[in-house]
Formats: C-alpha cells, structure tokens, sequence
C-alpha cells in the first residue's frame, strides 16, 4: 500500500504543472524582460542597451495614446459592464416565461470568437455603411457620428463592443454567485420588511463582495488582454487613434520588427495589469477590514 | 488519501510516461515540411498570402507546371498574412528552421537576414541553372553584397492607379495627365456621390503605392540618401508640397470617408463594382480586374504629373520589389538544395515567365513573354509603363520596417484627414531618425 499524501510525493504530483507554468508563463516573461534590455531585430545577435527601449517607448506619443484608449475602455468596462451584468443576473434569477432563452441569448456573444465580433460590429459601426448611423441618418440625424475611423470615438466603440461581447460571461458568474446566496438570509430580510432594493443593497451586493472582485479581476485582465477586437474593428487607425496597449505593442513587435522596445512594451502591459488586478485586490481587502 | 500498487509499477508507469513523452518530443523534432523520401523530395515554399492560389496565382501556376515537369519535386506552398508572414520568418531565421524558399518584405531585411547568416547565395543556383543572363543588373543589385546574390527579385512591382473609362466619360470626365487634371475629377466625381480613389487602411497600412511613386516625382531619389546619412531631412519643401497636394486631393473628396476602415480587398471590390473611378494598386490586380464586372472599361496610368514637382515627371514605378530568398541550412549537393536549384531555375526561365505574362505579371527578367489579346488591362500596363523612365526602386524599400511603416502612417494619415503636411513629414523624419534608417 503506498500513500500518496506523503509531501515528496505531493511534490511529484505539482511538478507536471509547474513544469508547464515554468516553461510557457514564467520563461518567456523572463524571456522577454531580457530582450527588452536588447536590441535584437528577431534574429541575429541581440546587444545589450540598457533601458534604451523603454525610454524609446515613454517617448513615444502613441504609446501614451494606446495606454489612455486602454483606460477609457477599462474605466467604461468596470462602470458599466460589472453593474450591467449585476442586475441582468438579478433579473436572470427571476423565473419568468422565456427566462433561458433569454439567458442563452445574454451569454451568446461570449463564445463568438472575439475577431468575429469585431468583424459582425464593423458592419453595424461603420460611418459610411453601418446599421447605427444607416438608422440615425433615416432618423433625421445630419451628420451622424463616427464611430470607427474618426479620431475620437474609436476607444469608446471598442468598449461598447467590449461590453456587449463580455457581458453574458460576467452575467454567469454573478448568476451563479446568486444561486449560492443562503435563501434563509433572503427570507429572514423579506420577513424584517427588507424591500428587493434594501434586500440587494445592505444584503445581496454585501454577500457577493467575493463574486464582485473575482469578476472585476476578470475584467481588468481581459481589457489588458483586447487584440483581435481593435484588429478587426478599427486596425488601430486611423494612423493608431485607437490602438490599445496589446494591439500597439503587436504593431511595434512584429509590423515594425522592433522586438526590443515591442518586449518593453510586453513588460509593461505585464507591470501594468498586475498593478491593476492586484491594486483592486487589496483595495477591496482594505475596505473589508474597515468594514470587519 | 490514494492507495495504489507497488512503488515499482509507480516507477514503471512514470518510466513509460516518460519514454513516450521523449519519443513524441523526438517526432516532433525530427519532422520537417523538407525532405527526401520514396524518390520524392519535399520542399516548402513561404509566401505573404494568406491563400496563395487566389491572392497570388502566379506563385500558384508556376508551382503547378513545376511540378508537372518534375514529378519527383513536391512543392508544400504555405501562406499567411504580410506581418504574420515576416513574424514566421524571423523566427524561423533565429531557430534554423526557415522554409526552402521565402519571400521577404525587402531588401533591407534580406541585407540584414543575409548578414546573420540564414540565407543561401543563389549565385552559384542562377549561373548553374542558366539564367544568370536573364536578370539585367538592375534586377540583381539590390540583392547583392560582393559575390553573395542573397536574394532575387520576386515579381517586377508596377504600381500607379487603375481607371473606369466608362465612369469618368459618364460622367463627362477624360482620363487624367497632371495632378490638376485628377484633382478636378475628384472634386467632380465627390459632388455626384462616387468615391473618386478607392483606397483601404485597414489591415493594409501598405496600400499607398501610386502615392510613394509621387513622392519619387518630388525627387525622393535624390534626396533619400542625404536623408538617411543625416545631412538632410525628411522635412523638406519639397516632399512638404506633395503632402499638401496630397491634403487638396482629401479636401476634395478624392478618398472615401471610411478609409481607416476599409481594407484593400474591399477597395479592389468597391473599384471592382464600379463604386469608385480609381483603384491604387499594382500590376498583380490585373488578372482579377480584367475578370471583373470593370474589366473591359479598365485602363492603368502611372500616376499625376505635378506642376509644383521636381525633375522628371514623366515617371512610372517599375521596379524590382521584394525578393525571394533560400534557407542558408540548404546543404550543396543535398536533394533539397538540387530541388530549390531546379525550382529557381524554372521560375526564373522562359516557362515560368512566361506563366508570369499569362496571369497578367511582367516578367522579371528580360524575357519577352507572349500577351493574350483579350489581356487588356495587363496591356494597358505594360504601354502606361514602356519606355517611361523609373526610379531606382519604389521609396518605401529605402527603409527599415518601422520607418516604413511611419512613412505609409504619414500618407494615409493625410488622405483620411488626421495629420497636417507639415506633422507627416515631420512624423516620417522623426521614425527614420529613431531606427537610423
């Protein structure tokens, strides 16, 4: 008989997936830590520079722009798409005829492949041949915004179409933080004469701290995360308007070939993002123990 | 809690986990797109089309009838998109597993491929297979380092605009000589609702080619080399008048107001559809052109002259563009390295250029190939092009990747109303400084 809760034998077991986390999460983050300390050009020798690249980066005006649109859309994303999902799933909860089907209809943008959304959005935002202005234009609007291609709005249709693509995945987990809600709390709150607000306000949104941050997390990295979206609603342009932080440093990497300053920028957006999440984090934990 | 067997058939399990693991990681490194077996040989040819057979039918013919005539010669065709491509490329340089025969984006990153090491000199291949004395010097200059030929030319890049006949003599309109001429189409055609240049950023920053010509007709070659050593600058009167020329034609209406959105395909389809008068493109749209609904109204021009440019006007781009390359691993005497020989061998002779003159490609070298009389958009760019005078090469090629790209950045940003004259010559000067060429 052999046990296996032995701690070497535990040790065993985890080696497997560290290996893997080794080889395809820590090694190439150190990996391109150190080639952004370089010169290289993606073949060739590659020279030490120092933190050339990075101030190469700072420098640069795009940069800059691609950080601000990746904050308009992580700004518009937690403001409307963490209460948005909220209250659909609050909604969602309710048993009222046609109820799934409206759920299935929720979560379907969620698993259309974001480079399809982006390609089904383009024809509704287009100035020239979308949906939105083709209606407002037949609603009597002169001239009708422009929401892809212009120099202002191209952040803010990404959010939105963000927002509408990830809406069904954040609407599931809240669903199914309410459904793990104790109903004796419900009911003894119901029976203290809570209405359904006070009941979601000081009972329900409490209850839910936990679901809240792992979906704000989710949100926050997966803004971090936008490519495929901005490739194919707006391809950065016009003349990198609208590119965010992955999307230019995919341009600066492999469309300019410069993998120098391209694995600063990987850094980055690596600093970044878990300055954000992990930031979140202990702000939440912060205010539960003032809260405690 | 686990209870399991004996710690040796624990062992004996992990020791099968991994010997399979070690004998699947050898597979996989062993396997390769090259290779001899059966009498066959395999190898594998890389292009910057997604689908090769539609978007490069060329390429696609010419491996077709290879094939036929070397049955033992299997040619794996793969494609993906320019930057995907290039991504693949240098990756495949770095670990020693490029395909047999490659294209690259020009010959500035052959120079530098070259210099690492990773590409084969074809000299020894052309003068073997007999069609060193096709190429003019021209042809192979630009692909040249002392005796290594590290690269041949692709296909002859002639760039400028397709035109509607029909649509502008509808429209009351004769085809354009000068830039004044194009000018006035614009802003006539804009009025009545149609999209005078079709054009498309999106996915295809590059799409600018009868604009880069124009900017050889304010006398880019001259200056270019100035500018890259540094005593001269991108910033200069003369290329901030064709940025300004180039801001009358947007003020005009000459581009759709969804440039940014639009890719290439889609502004080849809006030309194609006879949605717009013009089409900035190059000799490779002929073919799907002469196919189109607009195929027999079609015509080729080389593009505007300019009362306020500099030196000679009467110019058209035909030139050699990007090259092919061969792996540097391609061993001598190898079936592989003989297989590629053979393959250049063809492209490169009367067969395979010929092929390039029947889906509408001027050849490449100095054969003089056979036009189908019911090729008339393909023959309208070779009399746009015969006996005009050309550039040294199209002014994009000067140029490392990301100077390139500011330069394209530069001239959409101004067609689509995003950046003054003055802002993209400074931007273009600005990326050429950063990246020393």
């Amino acid at each position: 008989m052999v046990w296996l809760s032995a701690r070497w034998k535990l040790l065993i077991m985890v080696v497997p997936t560290l290996a893997f986390f080794t080889i395809f999460v820590v090694y190439p983050v150190f990996y391109s830590l150190y080639y952004s300390l370089t010169d290289f050009i993606g073949f060739g020798t590659a020279q030490f520079v120092g933190l050339a690249n990075y101030s190469t980066l700072f420098t640069d005006p795009l940069f800059w722009t691609s950080l601000r649109n990746t904050a308009i859309i992580l700004v518009m994303s937690v403001l409307v798409l963490i209460p948005l999902s909220f209250l659909l799933a609050i909604l969602m909860r309710r048993q009222f005829r046609g109820a799934r089907i409206l759920r299935a209809l929720v979560f379907a943008p969620g698993i259309i492949a974001p480079i399809l959304v982006g390609l089904i959005w383009v024809f509704i935002l287009d100035p020239k041949f979308g949906l939105v202005n083709a209606l407002l234009s037949a609603a009597g609007v002169a001239s009708p915004p422009i929401w892809i291609g212009g120099s202002a709005l191209g952040p803010i249709s990404i959010a939105i179409v963000f927002i509408w693509s990830t809406l069904g995945f954040a609407m599931t987990i809240f669903y199914a933080g309410l459904q793990l809600l104790p109903p004796d709390v419900m009911e003894a709150s119901a029976l203290d004469g809570a209405s359904r607000f006070q009941q979601t306000r000081y009972v329900t949104i409490p209850m839910m701290r936990e679901t809240f941050a792992i979906t704000t997390v989710l949100v926050i990295t997966n803004v971090f995360k936008i490519f495929e979206l901005v490739y194919q609603l707006t391809g950065g342009g016009p003349i990198h308007k609208s590119e965010t932080l992955v999307s230019y440093m995919y341009f600066i990497t492999f469309t300019s070939q410069q993998y120098g300053p391209g694995m600063a920028f990987a850094v980055i957006i690596t600093i970044l993002g878990a300055i954000v999440s992990v930031g979140y984090l202990f702000l939440l934990r912060g205010r539960r123990g003032v809260n405690a | 809690m686990f209870n399991t067997a004996t710690p040796r058939r624990w062992r004996r399990s992990l020791a099968t986990v991994a010997a399979l693991g070690a004998a699947t990681a050898l597979l996989v490194g062993c396997s390769s797109g090259t290779g001899a077996s059966g009498g066959t040989t395999t190898i594998t040819l890389s292009m910057q089309q997604t689908d090769v057979k539609t978007g490069d039918p060329t390429t696609w013919a010419i491996v077709q009838a290879f094939e036929k005539k070397y049955p033992k010669i299997k040619v794996t065709v793969t494609g993906q998109p320019v930057a995907q491509h290039d991504q693949a490329i240098d990756v495949g340089a770095q670990s020693h597993t490029l395909p047999s025969i490659f294209w690259l984006n020009s010959a500035d990153v052959a120079s530098k491929l070259n210099k690492s090491g990773a590409l084969l000199n074809l000299a020894p291949i052309i003068k073997k297979e007999n069609v060193s004395s096709a190429f003019s010097a021209a042809a192979l200059a630009p692909f040249k380092s002392g005796s290594t030929q590290f690269g041949l030319p692709y296909q002859a890049l002639v760039t400028g605009l397709y035109y509607n006949k029909k649509l502008l003599s509808d429209n009351g309109l004769t085809p354009p000589v000068t830039f004044a001429d194009l000018l006035h189409i614009a802003t006539v055609l804009h009025a009545k609702g149609i999209t005078p240049i079709a054009n498309g950023a999106n996915q295809s920053a590059y799409a600018v080619w009868s604009f880069l010509t124009d900017l050889d007709r304010f006398g880019f070659d001259n200056q270019i080399k100035g500018i890259l050593a540094g005593t001269s600058s991108y910033d200069n009167p003369d290329f901030l008048k064709f940025y300004e020329d180039l801001a009358q034609l947007q003020k005009a209406g000459a581009f759709s107001t969804d440039v940014a959105n639009l890719t290439y395909n889609q502004a080849v389809s809006a030309y194609s559809n006879g949605k717009a008068a013009f089409l900035d493109s190059g000799v490779w749209a002929a073919g799907s052109l002469q196919t189109s609904s607009v195929g027999a109204d079609t015509a080729f021009w080389a593009g505007p002259q300019f009362a306020d440019g500099v030196g000679n006007q009467k110019i058209a781009m035909n030139v050699v563009g990007a090259p092919l390359a061969a792996s540097g691993s391609l061993k001598a005497g190898s079936p592989e390295y003989d297989a590629v020989s053979k393959f250049i061998g063809f492209y490169y002779g009367a067969d395979g250029q010929q092929i390039f003159a029947d889906n509408g490609q001027p050849p490449v070298t100095t054969f003089s190939p056979k036009i189908a009389s019911s090729a008339t958009v393909f023959q309208s760019v070779l009399d746009a092009v015969k006996g005009v005078d050309v550039p040294l090469t199209q002014p994009d090629q000067y140029l490392s990747p990301a100077s390139q790209n500011a330069m394209y950045d530069s001239i959409f940003g101004v067609m689509e109303g995003q950046l003054s004259p003055k802002a993209a010559v400074d931007s273009v000067q600005k990326a050429i400084t950063a990246n020393k060429g």
